[in-house]
């Protein structure tokens, strides 16, 4: 690999999972070779010094680097140690260190937040946290690895606000490891990875024209761009965002179709008659936690079968708090919530669990098991069912999502979206009606997380309830069917997909914005939630 | 015994120190435990815990053990017994990696884990062995202190960790040690053999840490249900002043014997055996912080 | 969930340096080794309870106190069973190690509550920051405070894998005591995995924020014994010496117990 960063840059990184980019990044700082294990050839030069010669903590001072697992990073009692922690491993004087600490949370928005515990953080604050953390120690450079994975669209924004910020006013050299491509346009240059080569460096804006180099290398290209170039667009002349995009469409005279659009519409309507009775019914639902805390107020909502909900809102909303309802995890504090018919209250666990099944987040807090079929065996087992009809279950789940003839593998020399699928398989192999997905798509490439997509489309199109909580905005447009719109405790919105996407101020004032091809459509006067969807209604005039 | 010091400048040692200290601080909080004389102790799944720390984390793994313990008694219970807790739960973890390898022979695969049929076995004995040792140090501190009379925590506390040790804990290696070994974290491909004591006279070691732990165990049992009862009335401890000398005293040879034994152990071979299989991960090792 | 017993109260207890505190903790440790007699040794808990009012961490006893009681009452039923004396009381018990029983009781919840208070008035940092002042190694302590910083983080982790293996069914209160153990490995296995796999990303962030980078260190967060802290050592050195004396004295004992 060659690479070439100057002073000041702004370089983005992207790349499929397993592409090198944390490797890139650890490779700047001396982690490699010092660190891992393994063979290092070749040389990487830091402002001239080789990182074979430096170790580790003299190459600190100059490239600070902010990991992406932001909880495994931060181990102070107090903010204000956490920051204060590089300088002091470097002997900067108290003083000094005081005055860096001021500064550092100043330029990550957490002034105030000195004597906080970490732990009682938001996601997006400990990150910020994170990455203040390593200013404090005034590097030249900064790596970034995947810094707003796991953030919701607040969050997302605030870090990227900060990296702009730190440009304008230190000119630091950022590089950036990043998924999301909408955030990108800042950026100097991207560098594209797959399989340990770069197989693209240019700038920005090229890159992001370059639809085909983006599918190749399993990175969501962006929305408008791939659009105009599914159409013949040449690519000089791609616009990029949803603003360009309504432009260069009128100017060409294109225009959306009524008919086209009516059609959708029309789908839309078949696909709601075809629900069948509710299937979780919510009424006046009241949720206290034992400090106190109201975590929800006054909810009212009605899943029917065959639906496909989107539960969307900020962290903190109350949305995790809503689901975990319906399979019993949490009893009302008052109100009803009923499933098929009965008060959750009633029914045990045991009993709910087998009709609403429930993935949370995160694999490794489920996975136990040393084979993939010991795993997915464990709910069956756990009902007492007999060997054969275990056996013939987990068969089945594994087929459903695509891990047929793997069972005797170890999950956890698996990838993360093998493992994601595991943990799906060993809730499906219960055979429930209703699913429940915890945030689904996150720590997962543009590919991994569309295969996780199709696969619950399809377990959906096969009779399953689908329940998603999700900050993702693209998949709550292309395949959720209703979304509800959590704030403080409270539902703030609620209704198709389409028709809450369409509101575009409304959703602004939730800190959530629509994918940039809804956006462009909602400029262009019609609500239209995919790609493919823009293509149906677009008539070139 | 050098490797309980010279671990420290390995940074991923540190780390590991904590993270078992934090779970094991963390899994003894009585979410739902089963208790056998309340307030005092209970059947603690999360005992087993320090033999597994000791075996894949060395001497990571016993420091893990102590802290945690200690960090435990924050949560309500700190007093002068959390001193004697602090030093057996040391040598919960540390005896299961110390006298690891003095059970086998040499040229038989020494890797910590579960995987034959004579390593189950060695496994029950040292959790057995380490149960006991354990008892001994903090029965012996509590009762010399005079707080807790010995018979009565000393059982306790074996059986408590012997228990959990010996149910949940092969099964724990099959599961854990795979993967530990993956992500490699054994402490034996961690730290370089000069920093890791030489084993002087392992079969001699393993026998006086047998005939110390149980040996203290018996006798302390013996003194204290009033076996030697009758001599030291006798003997004139007639105020109420004079406590615990039974047992304080009693029990200090046996416990100089579980100290010499551990010395007389090694640990370097461990690493010696693990830096041969070496294989595509390859010699070179995580940087050492001065 | 915080497990924590820290009350941030901003009493005169509260801020004394942290290494005074620690002594004050040793000094009440000693003070109620001193008197064997339960009479003596309610004094010695009343004064304890006082400190535990000027720090205003009472209210924490609502915590523990069920702990107090089982180690009382438990603690007075064994030294009763396995201490002899000379005054038959009733069955084979003798007065004097019922005496004794009752005085280790004293003596275990005066010592615990006395720790309590210790750590309602001390934050995690503080104990950290004391134990190097006191010449424990850096590393050492870093390895302490990162712990007691990480347990209310895996609690929380261990409640959602809890939540998550219920989901699946997993029922955790039925069964043999022997099954019910069993049960709890699909609780401590994620626990352990989830927790140990960072460990590789918690090194490499300490090394790239240059921890072992050099010989010296500074630390950020400074205290200095006052004249608080003298009155307060002032304080304990005569209560001690006061106990001490008593004890010479002969008073506190208890006649004709045995072990």
């Amino acid at each position: 690999m060659n690479l070439e960063v100057d002073e000041g840059e702004f370089v983005v990184i992207m790349g499929p999972s397993g592409a090198g980019k944390s490797t890139l990044c650890v490779s700047l700082n001396g982690l490699v070779p010092h660190f891992f294990r393994g063979k290092m050839e070749g040389e990487v030069r830091v402002r001239g010094r080789s990182t074979r010669e430096a170790r580790v903590g003299e190459l600190a001072r100059e490239v600070g680097m902010v990991f992406q697992d932001f909880e495994a990073q931060l181990f102070s009692t107090n903010v204000a140690l956490e920051v204060a922690f590089g300088p002091e491993n470097f002997a900067v004087d108290r003083e000094e260190i005081a005055r860096r600490v001021a500064d550092a949370l100043e330029q990550v928005h957490l002034e105030g937040y000195e004597d906080r515990q970490p732990a009682t953080l938001s996601g997006g604050e400990k990150q910020r946290l994170a990455i203040a953390s390593v200013l404090a120690i005034a590097p030249r450079i900064l790596c970034l690895d995947e810094p707003t994975t796991d953030l919701d669209p607040v969050g997302k924004m605030g870090i990227f606000q900060i990296a702009r910020a730190l440009r304008e006013r230190e000119d630091v050299t950022l590089v950036v490891v990043e998924h999301e491509t909408e955030e990108t346009l800042e950026a100097d240059r991207i560098v594209v990875l797959s399989g340990g080569r770069v197989v693209a460096d240019r700038p920005a804006r090229e890159v992001l024209r370059d639809v085909d180099l983006l599918h190749r290398a399993r990175v969501m290209p962006l929305q408008v761009a791939r659009f105009f170039k599914e159409r013949g667009v040449p690519r000089e002349e791609l616009p990029l965002t949803p603003e360009e995009g309504a432009r260069e469409f009128r100017r060409r005279g294109w225009r959306v179709s009524q008919d086209g659009y009516g059609e959708l519409l029309a789908t839309d309507r078949s696909r709601v008659a075809r629900y069948g009775e509710p299937v979780v019914e919510v009424e006046g639902l009241c949720h206290r936690y034992p400090g106190g805390v109201a975590a929800l107020e006054d909810v009212d909502l009605t899943v029917r079968r065959g639906e496909f909900l989107v539960v969307a809102g900020q962290n903190g909303s109350g949305k995790t708090t809503l689901v975990k309802h319906f399979n019993g995890l949490l009893e009302p504090t008052s109100g009803s919530v009923r499933v098929n018919g009965g008060e959750t209250r009633r029914q045990g666990m045991l009993e709910l669990g087998q009709k609403v099944g429930y993935v949370f987040q995160n694999p490794d807090h489920q996975i136990f098991s040393d084979t993939v079929f010991d795993e997915v065996a464990f709910g069956p087992r756990v009902r007492g069912m007999k060997e054969g009809e275990v056996r013939e279950r987990v068969e089945e789940a594994l087929a459903a999502v695509g891990l047929e003839g793997r069972e005797k593998e170890d999950p956890f020399g698996m990838t993360k979206g093998e493992r994601q699928r595991v943990a799906v398989a060993s809730v499906l192999s219960i055979r429930p009606e209703v699913l429940i997905l915890d945030e689904p798509t996150t720590g997962l490439d543009y590919a991994e997380q569309r295969s996780m997509m199709d696969l619950v489309k399809k377990l959906n199109e096969d009779g399953a309830t689908i329940i998603i909580v999700t900050h993702s905005m693209w998949v709550t447009a292309e395949y959720g069917h209703r979304v509800v719109v959590m704030k403080e405790g409270r539902v703030a919105l609620s209704g198709p997909v389409r028709e809450v996407f369409a509101r575009e101020e409304m959703l602004r004032s939730f800190a959530l914005r629509p994918p940039h091809i809804v956006s462009m459509s909602n400029l262009l006067g019609h609500t239209v939630l995919s790609v493919e969807e823009m293509h149906r209604v677009t008539e070139a005039g | 015994m050098r490797e309980i010091f010279t671990m420290w400048r390995h940074t991923q040692m540190v780390v590991l120190t904590a993270l078992s200290a934090a779970i094991y601080a963390a899994t003894l909080i009585p979410t739902q435990f089963l208790p056998i004389i309340p307030g005092f102790t209970n059947v603690r799944p999360a005992n087993v815990f320090p033999f597994v720390f000791g075996l894949l984390f060395g001497p990571a793994g016993a420091w893990g053990a102590a802290i945690g313990n200690l960090i435990n008694d924050f949560f309500g219970t700190l007093g002068p017994g959390s001193i004697g807790g602090f030093i057996g739960n040391f040598f919960l973890g540390y005896i299961p990696y110390k006298i690891w390898s003095s059970f086998f022979r040499r040229g038989e695969d020494i890797e910590p884990n579960v995987a034959t049929r004579k390593k189950l076995l060695v496994f029950g004995a040292i959790v057995v062995l380490a149960s006991i040792v354990c008892a001994d140090w903090i029965a012996w501190f509590n009762d010399a202190l005079g707080l807790v009379p010995f018979a009565a925590l000393g059982s306790i506390i074996a059986v408590n960790n012997a228990l959990a040790g010996l149910i949940l804990g092969p099964i724990f290696m099959v599961l854990l040690y795979p993967r530990v070994k993956r992500w490699g974290l054994l402490w034996t491909e961690i730290m370089p053999a000069d920093e890791v004591s030489a084993p002087r006279l392992p079969r001699l070691g393993n026998v006086l840490l047998w005939i110390g732990g149980v040996g203290g165990f018996v006798v302390g049992l013996a003194i204290g249900l009033g076996v030697y009862d009758q001599g030291f009335a006798a003997a004139g401890f007639a105020s109420g002043g004079a406590q615990g000398i039974g047992i304080g005293a009693g029990l200090v040879p046996f416990l100089i014997l579980i100290v010499v034994g551990s010395l007389l152990l090694g640990g370097r071979e461990q690493v010696e055996a693990a830096g041969e299989e070496g294989g595509e991960l390859g010699p070179v090792r995580p940087s050492r912080v001065r | 969930m915080d497990p924590f017993l820290y009350l941030d109260r901003g009493t005169i207890v509260h801020r004394l340096d942290p290494r005074t505190k620690m002594i004050l903790l040793l000094g009440a440790f000693v003070l109620a080794f001193v008197f064997p007699s339960p009479a003596y040794g309610v004094v010695v808990l009343a004064l304890v309870l006082l400190a535990g009012w000027l720090a205003r961490a009472l209210s924490n006893l609502r915590r523990i106190w069920f702990v107090l009681l089982m180690i009382a009452i438990v603690t007075t039923v064994l030294w009763s069973i396995f201490g002899s004396g000379r005054t038959p009381l009733f069955w084979f018990v003798k007065e004097e190690a019922l005496l004794y029983g009752l005085g280790v009781a004293c003596k275990l919840d005066t010592m615990i509550i006395a720790g309590m208070i210790f750590l309602s008035t001390t934050r995690n940092e503080e104990i950290a920051n004391g134990l190097v002042r006191v010449g424990v190694p850096y590393r050492f302590a870093f390895a302490v405070s990162t712990a007691i910083r990480l347990v209310p983080t895996i609690l929380a982790t261990g409640a959602t894998i809890s939540q998550a293996q219920r989901s699946r069914g997993l029922d955790l209160d039925s069964g043999s005591i022997l099954q019910r153990v069993r049960k709890r490995l699909p609780l401590l296995v994620p626990v352990f995995v989830s927790t140990i796999r960072s460990t590789n990303v918690f090194s490499m962030a300490l090394e790239s924020k240059g921890f072992g980078a050099g010989e010296r260190r500074t630390y950020f967060m400074q205290f200095s014994m006052g004249r608080r802290d003298a009155f307060a050592l002032a304080v304990l050195a005569l209560v001690l010496a006061a106990a001490f004396a008593l004890r010479i004295m002969g008073h506190g004992g208890i006649e004709g117990f045995s072990r």
